[in-house]
């Protein structure tokens, strides 16, 4: 598995590469001048040309990217054109209440949604089994910056027990994480019910109710442990899209992560911010479908690596 | 139970609220009575705006402060902290707390002294001396004096720097060569300093409402990294700067002017509407801006909360394409500024919160003549239209943001004019791909109508009128996309720069307004105002018409 590991990274260099050529191709193609961006309204085509040549603009393109992808390989992203950040300084800061906010959306994301496709699973055609669904249906289906601006008036306004967005504490990160999470519960539960069907009719479910296991080993480790693989693969592609950040919940609740960045960002045309932006969340894509995969051999040691 | 009880009632109210807003936006014209549910509340009548500004007057006017923390929730971001490198009108009022600057407009938009005393302009307009306030001392101890100004000027200048300031300075030719528009500075004593201009260039004095000066102490040691160290001399002194949150600054006890009243200041960014409404709910925010219009109803009858609106320096316009063939003809022109409803523009996109505009500028620009309306008369506009030939009317393209807000506009200009049998084809953009179409060759130029605004944040006419109408400006070169081209006009703007007497400026101005005016290369909508809430115990807080906001004078009460 180790062995598999390494191929795995090292076969993600080359991948990288492309995705950064393509990239950079993307982001020049988009119309709109950073150097008028940078310029500013009142100035005039000599003012801009200055900015353009300062930026190394006027370069053709592969000769841009050559820079850009030396500038890669030595550490050196370049510099914010809004404010003359590193584009490290620009991007790091935002990343902990990103990243803070997606473990909070998962962990209870995953408890309750999980909690409810197994119990809806098993009771299958009952009340609950409805009543769980309706959750999971509203938890799709509901604006996620609907949601956010109702629970700020309930919870922060009318009780008064959170604020209303920030990172000064935990309670911070309460409201986000509850609407962040809510479609993610969704379809967790959504996932787990339909596996877990599944799993529930398989011969190796009956030969251990047959060989009178209590029904709760039967549903968790027979059932719900096969359906694992199913559910660990749908958590992992929601942990990748949470980390490149929700435009939406950092909107609502004020909070000063990556996606808010990239849109600033991609506004201003400030390429090497979107570059360098655009790049860290393939390269978390392909970290996080690694460790998923890997995962896969912990679930279910049939699954072989070569 | 009780706390069951509670939160029943409180999701209850929500739900009401939602759904009366739901409604609210619907009737905006007959609704405000109606909607309040208490008789005695104020309550926000559309456009209505008392002598001292109030939209919303907060009935309880004695309510105290928990603590001594202004907080100040925003819509966009604070990108900068160094005054010489401002991305965004965030950045200047953020870095207005720490930083001063030789002169600077007061309340009422007038030029007054702040860390010079005063100052005198030679008779040729190429010489100012200022004379500085004594005994101030930087945030990090070091003295003020005119070798800090000449430091700062030096600084600004460099090349090596790359820093926004130095266009103030340094005009940049087409053919790439540069000149100065300083000569020199000089310092002949620590408390006199001499700008000697190259040539005679009014707004200069307006520009300097801009140069901050910073600790040259400080800058010997962080260089550009002076923006995560702002060292000023101003009334409060900086402590941190989060981009994207917050950014934080504390009283400045060896303050050299009136001490400032609030122990902190914390600017919290905060983009949406909703959040910074709830935020001043809740007593997180003592001072929300903008406001959005939509929000007003939804702090109405609040016993603490007022609102209020103030005059921005924002001109909204259309340019006229005079190249194009129809747009060729005055009467043509003109006839389309009759066919709009001002009014009715104002209403429509602010609620009632702006003024049809009355000039080619607004009224906060210095200099400022009011011009005769084009009063909505669809028959005189008709009757236009047929002299011109275009009784039938032609079709042209308008271009514009594609936010919800401009689109709105777009497609009220298009109303209007349907009325006079012109045909306007709305095409929406993102603003950096127009920027792409306006900023080319005359030849390759596609333009017809431009939906746009302009902001002059230096106040002068200048400002206000070169980029968007001197004949030399027209793209790719700056932003004239009128194409407009009167000679007579552009003797005026060229005598106004080289003559600083005020009285001889006010005549030239008002000589360039009447004949922008009269020859109609934009549609003139209008000027809208900006709305900002605050906590009843709040004091000292304003939006000047840039839209900067200023919190030097802010006080809480306790």
């Amino acid at each position: 598995m180790g062995r598999y590991a390494i191929k795995r990274i090292l076969s993600a260099i080359p991948l990288l590469i492309v995705i950064s050529f393509l990239i950079f191709m993307f982001i020049h193609m988009i119309p709109g001048d950073p150097a008028r961006q940078i310029a500013g309204q009142d100035a005039t085509k000599a003012d801009v040309e200055l900015v353009r040549e300062q930026l190394g603009l006027n370069d053709p393109l592969l000769v841009q990217y050559g820079k850009y992808m030396k500038g890669l390989f030595t550490g050196d992203l370049g510099l914010s054109v809004k404010n003359g950040k590193t584009v490290v300084q620009t991007i790091i800061p935002r990343l902990k209440p990103t990243i803070m906010l997606t473990v909070c959306s998962m962990i209870w994301a995953v408890i309750i949604g999980v909690s409810l496709g197994i119990v809806s699973a098993v009771m299958q055609g009952r009340a609950f089994d409805y009543i769980a669904m309706l959750i999971a249906i509203s938890g799709i289906s509901l604006p996620g910056f609907w949601l956010g601006l109702e629970l700020i008036q309930l919870f922060s306004v009318g009780l008064g027990w959170f604020p209303t967005g920030g990172l000064a504490s935990w309670r911070a990160y309460v409201l986000p994480s509850l609407t962040e999470g809510a479609g993610i519960m969704a379809i967790l539960a959504r996932f787990t019910r339909s596996s877990m069907l599944e799993t529930m009719r398989e011969d190796y479910v009956r030969t251990a109710r047959a060989k009178g296991l209590g029904e709760f080993l039967v549903v968790m480790r027979h059932a719900f442990k096969n359906s694992l693989i199913e559910i660990v693969t749908v958590g992992g592609l929601q942990v990748g899209g949470l980390l490149s950040g929700s435009v939406m919940a950092e909107t609502v609740f004020s909070i000063p992560g990556v996606g808010r960045l990239l849109v600033d960002s991609i506004n201003f045309r400030d390429y090497k911010v979107v570059q360098a932006l655009l790049l860290f969340f393939a390269l978390e894509y392909i970290i996080i479908n690694l460790i998923v995969d890997l995962l896969y051999g912990v679930i279910n040691p049939k699954v072989r690596y070569s | 139970m009780k706390n069951y009880k509670k939160v029943i009632s409180v999701l209850l109210a929500g739900t009401m609220m939602f759904s009366l807003a739901a409604c609210g936006g619907k009737k905006d014209n007959n609704s405000s009575s109606a909607n309040s549910s208490s008789q005695d509340a104020s309550t926000a009548e559309n456009g209505k705006v008392d002598k001292d500004g109030y939209i919303v007057k907060a009935k309880n006017t004695d309510s105290k402060s928990k603590d001594n923390d202004l907080v100040i929730a925003i819509e966009g971001s604070v990108s900068s902290m160094d005054p010489a490198n401002i991305p965004d009108t965030n950045a200047i009022s953020a870095t207005r707390g720490v930083y001063e600057n030789l002169v600077k407009f007061d309340e009422n938009n007038e030029i007054a002294g702040q860390l010079a005393k005063d100052w005198e302009i030679s008779d040729d307009s190429l010489t100012y001396t200022f004379h500085l306030n004594e005994g101030i001392k930087f945030h990090d101890g070091t003295d003020f004096d005119s070798e800090a100004v000449k430091a700062n000027y030096d600084r600004v200048v460099d090349k090596n720097n790359d820093l926004r300031q130095r266009r103030t300075f340094i005009v940049t030719n087409d053919d790439g060569s540069e000149e100065p528009r300083v000569a020199s500075v000089e310092t002949p004593d620590p408390n006199t300093v001499m700008f000697k201009l190259t040539k005679p260039w009014s707004p200069f004095i307006n520009r300097l409402t801009q140069f901050c000066i910073i600790s040259p102490a400080a800058l010997a040691q962080y260089g550009n990294d002076i923006m995560n160290h702002p060292v000023g001399t101003g009334p409060y002194t900086f402590v941190e700067w989060e981009e994207g949150d917050h950014t934080t600054l504390k009283r400045n006890d060896n303050y050299w002017g009136d001490k400032p009243g609030v122990d902190t200041v914390t600017i919290k960014e905060a983009p949406e509407a909703g959040t910074r409404t709830a935020m001043l709910q809740t007593g997180e925010a003592d001072f929300v801006y903008p406001m959005p219009v939509d929000q007003i109803k939804a702090v109405e009858g609040t016993d603490d909360l007022s609102v209020k609106a103030s005059d921005s320096n924002i001109m909204r316009y259309v340019t006229l394409n005079m190249d194009q063939p129809e747009l060729k003809d005055l009467k043509v022109r003109k006839a389309m500024n009759l066919a709009i409803d001002k009014n009715a523009y104002v209403q429509l996109m602010y609620s009632g919160y702006g003024k049809p505009a009355s000039s080619v500028v607004p009224e906060s620009i210095s200099g400022y003549v009011e011009q005769p309306a084009y009063k909505y008369d669809l028959n005189e506009a008709k009757a236009l239209m047929k002299e011109a030939g275009y009784e039938d009317g032609f079709k042209l393209t308008l271009w514009g943001d594609n936010t919800t807000q401009e689109i709105k506009g777009m497609t009220f200009i298009k109303q209007q004019l349907q009325q006079i049998g012109i045909e306007v084809d709305v095409m929406p953009m993102e603003p950096a791909t127009i920027n792409d179409k306006i900023y080319v060759d005359k030849e390759e130029s596609k333009i017809n109508m431009w939906y746009v605004n302009w902001s002059a944040s230096d106040f002068t006419m200048d400002g206000s009128l070169r980029s968007l109408l001197y004949s030399t400006m027209c793209p790719p070169v700056s932003a004239n996309t009128a194409y407009y081209n009167n000679k007579d006009f552009d003797k005026d703007l060229d005598e106004g720069l080289s003559n600083a007497d005020p009285e001889d400026q006010k005549k030239i101005y008002a000589d360039a307004q009447e004949r922008a005016w009269k020859d109609c290369p934009w549609l003139f909508l209008g000027n809208d105002q900006v709305i900002f809430a605050e906590k009843s115990y709040l004091s000292g807080v304003y939006v000047s018409p840039d839209g900067a906001f200023n919190f030097a004078d802010a006080k809480l009460a306790q």
